[in-house]
């Protein structure tokens, strides 16, 4: 188990970032947090890029700051990698320069750089000037030459932001690939949860410069669900149902896949082949895409219709004009959350405990790691 | 034995030559470290580095003249250390070339590495590079063009410097006569064919080396234009 402990704080005119948090790192952990909120600041603290830190950085029981004792580790000797939301290649090499780069001075030289190209599937590209690919293969030219400095820790700052959708959903398949396969800890920093979700296991949500929340994503994105209904001045993520479940089938036969939850089941669009009966999938709806119903809906083109009972309600604490109010349903032990109306719950007079009909379309069912 | 306007080529070049490699190695540095700086203090150095831009030549000339002779701790310093007095010795034309051209140098340099920024060798330390790796990795490669704009304005002006040789140099033939004051000579002399033969040649030279640094930087601007 990687274990990274941070205590420090940083200060600059109009900003403050405090951090004391001991995190595991195992697979990709998350970083979620709107701009400004210090996501980018926290990894280049951990690099060593920050100057002004004040406080102590310890990863894998290897101290790499504590200003107590005036001790720190350069970023070139940390062993961590770097990969900026604008690539930075060097603009005077071509892409396989870019990555020797990398590798001349990485110490263990245990990745191949053919290896890496072919992982990253850059193959064909090796040749070229770094000036005249797309954005999305910059970024993965930036990824491959981060892997080949072998690093301990890889940090991915916003790698996505800058791409369309598809290279978005390629690149992040390649991140999970990479992580997979060559075992590395990654700190994954997005302002987006939809892409945190598909990939992460942990995530640490900072706002303000301040650590919110910790922990499994599933967990932590439902947590978030009731901050934003508390505290509407951090709208940090639309309220959500975000689960892992596994597949009972690819193709129902009609174009839909089936995912089992306990002795219900999830139908949503069929995905691409990649998916196999029995993998998890990792997907997530909109807690205003979900309507409830008092009794089984019956002549629905609705395909999804779970049974469950009403585990929470809560309103709007402050914000009185939104008259909408957060309903926790459980379903088979999985909390569902529905977004409706004041007006919707004071018809349906919904109360705790009482027995209720989740109804969402196979569409509002959403995943985009394929 | 070479003519006297020829062993004056021959000192010209000399200290040019040895002028711009001196101020290669002071010059980025410095430039480095005005490029990186952020506090007040940084328009103080930079207008110190500036101030041979709009000095006569004559100013600075009178006061290395006083620095540089035996009365005083400069040209002291100098005379125990090498036995010879630093005023009016090739010596002193050269540490005067350094201090007159030293914007011509300092400025392009400093200009490179501020556009330059800090991402990329940000980037670098990211891959294992050190601070020394990384300079002549990434910052010298691509600030190539403005290395060689330095050098070469740096070279010409020193080659067409007039006042401040003449005050601490002299005009001692093989050690401070340079092409600028022989041909002062000759226009003396009333020998304008001689004369001529100097101003065309240092005219047709500068402009050739002035051609080449435009020439040079031209690539560079039309494809910042375009982008």
């Amino acid at each position: 188990m990687t274990k990274l402990n941070l205590d420090f704080s940083l200060h600059y005119k109009a900003f403050n970032f405090t951090i004391k948090k001991a995190l595991d790192l195992t697979g990709i952990t998350g970083v979620f947090g709107h701009s400004g909120s210090g996501k980018s600041t926290l990894l280049r603290a951990i690099a060593g890029l920050e100057k002004n830190i004040s406080g102590s950085i310890i990863f894998n029981k290897k101290t790499l700051i504590d200003t107590a004792q005036n001790f720190s580790v350069k970023p070139e000797q940390r062993n961590i990698s770097l990969v900026f939301q604008d690539s930075r290649l060097f603009p005077h090499l071509t892409v396989r320069d870019n990555l020797t780069y990398a590798a001349k001075r990485c110490v263990n030289g245990q990745l191949k750089l053919t290896d890496i190209l072919k992982l990253t599937e850059l193959e064909a590209l090796a040749d070229a000037n770094v000036l005249e690919i797309s954005s999305g293969q910059r970024q993965r030219v930036a990824l491959a030459r981060a892997l080949l400095t072998e690093p301990k820790l890889l940090l991915l700052d916003e790698p996505l932001s800058a791409l369309d959708q598809l290279s978005k959903t390629k690149l992040l398949r390649l991140i999970v690939k990479i992580q997979q396969q060559l075992n590395i800890p990654i700190l994954y920093v997005s302002h987006s949860v939809d892409e945190l979700q598909q990939v992460c296991d942990n995530i640490l949500v900072l706002s303000q410069g301040k650590v919110v929340s910790y922990g499994n994503i599933h967990q932590t994105i439902h947590q978030l669900n009731f901050l934003c209904t508390r505290l509407p001045s951090e709208q940090l993520i639309h309220q959500q149902t975000s689960l892992s479940l596994p597949i009972a089938s690819t193709d129902n036969g009609q174009g839909l896949m089936v995912l089992t939850l306990a002795e219900q089941e999830i139908l949503l669009p069929r995905l691409p082949d990649m998916f196999i009966k029995n993998q998890q999938l990792r997907c997530f709806i909109l807690a205003s895409d979900i309507s409830i119903c008092l009794n089984e809906p019956q002549n629905s083109t609705i395909v999804n219709q779970l049974s469950g009972q009403i585990k929470a309600i809560e309103s709007s604490a402050l914000d009185e004009s939104t008259h909408s109010v957060l309903i926790t349903v459980i379903c088979s032990a999985q909390e569902f959350f529905v977004h409706i109306s004041s007006y919707s719950q004071q018809k349906l007079a919904l109360a705790i405990n009482q027995q209720v009909y989740l109804q969402f379309k196979a569409g509002a069912v959403r995943t985009y790691l394929y | 034995m070479p003519s006297p306007d020829l062993l004056a080529l021959a000192v010209t070049l000399k200290m040019a030559a040895l002028t711009t490699l001196i101020l290669l190695l002071i010059g980025t540095p410095l430039a480095w470290f005005l490029a990186k700086m952020t506090n007040r203090f940084k328009v103080i150095i930079e207008a110190i580095v500036a101030l041979p831009l709009v000095l006569p030549p004559t100013v600075l000339g009178f006061y290395l003249l006083i620095a540089f002779s035996p009365q005083h701790l400069p040209g002291k310093i100098w005379q125990q250390a090498t036995g010879q007095q630093l005023a009016f010795s090739f010596s002193a034309i050269v540490i005067g070339s350094v201090l007159y051209s030293l914007p011509f140098v300092v400025q392009p340099l400093q200009k490179a590495f501020e556009q330059l920024g800090d991402s990329l060798l940000e980037a670098g330390a990211m891959l294992g590079a050190g601070p020394i790796d990384r300079f002549f990795t990434i910052v010298l490669p691509l600030t190539k063009t403005s290395f060689i704009t330095a050098a070469s304005l740096g070279f010409a002006h020193t080659v067409g410097e007039f006042g401040v040789i003449l005050m601490i140099g002299g005009n001692i033939p093989g050690e401070t006569r340079v092409l600028s004051i022989a041909l002062f000579d000759h226009v003396e002399a009333f020998d304008y064919a001689k004369a001529h033969v100097l101003a065309i040649s240092l005219l047709i030279g500068s402009m050739i080396l002035l051609a080449s640094v435009y020439l040079l930087n031209l690539p560079r601007r039309i494809t910042k234009k375009m982008s």
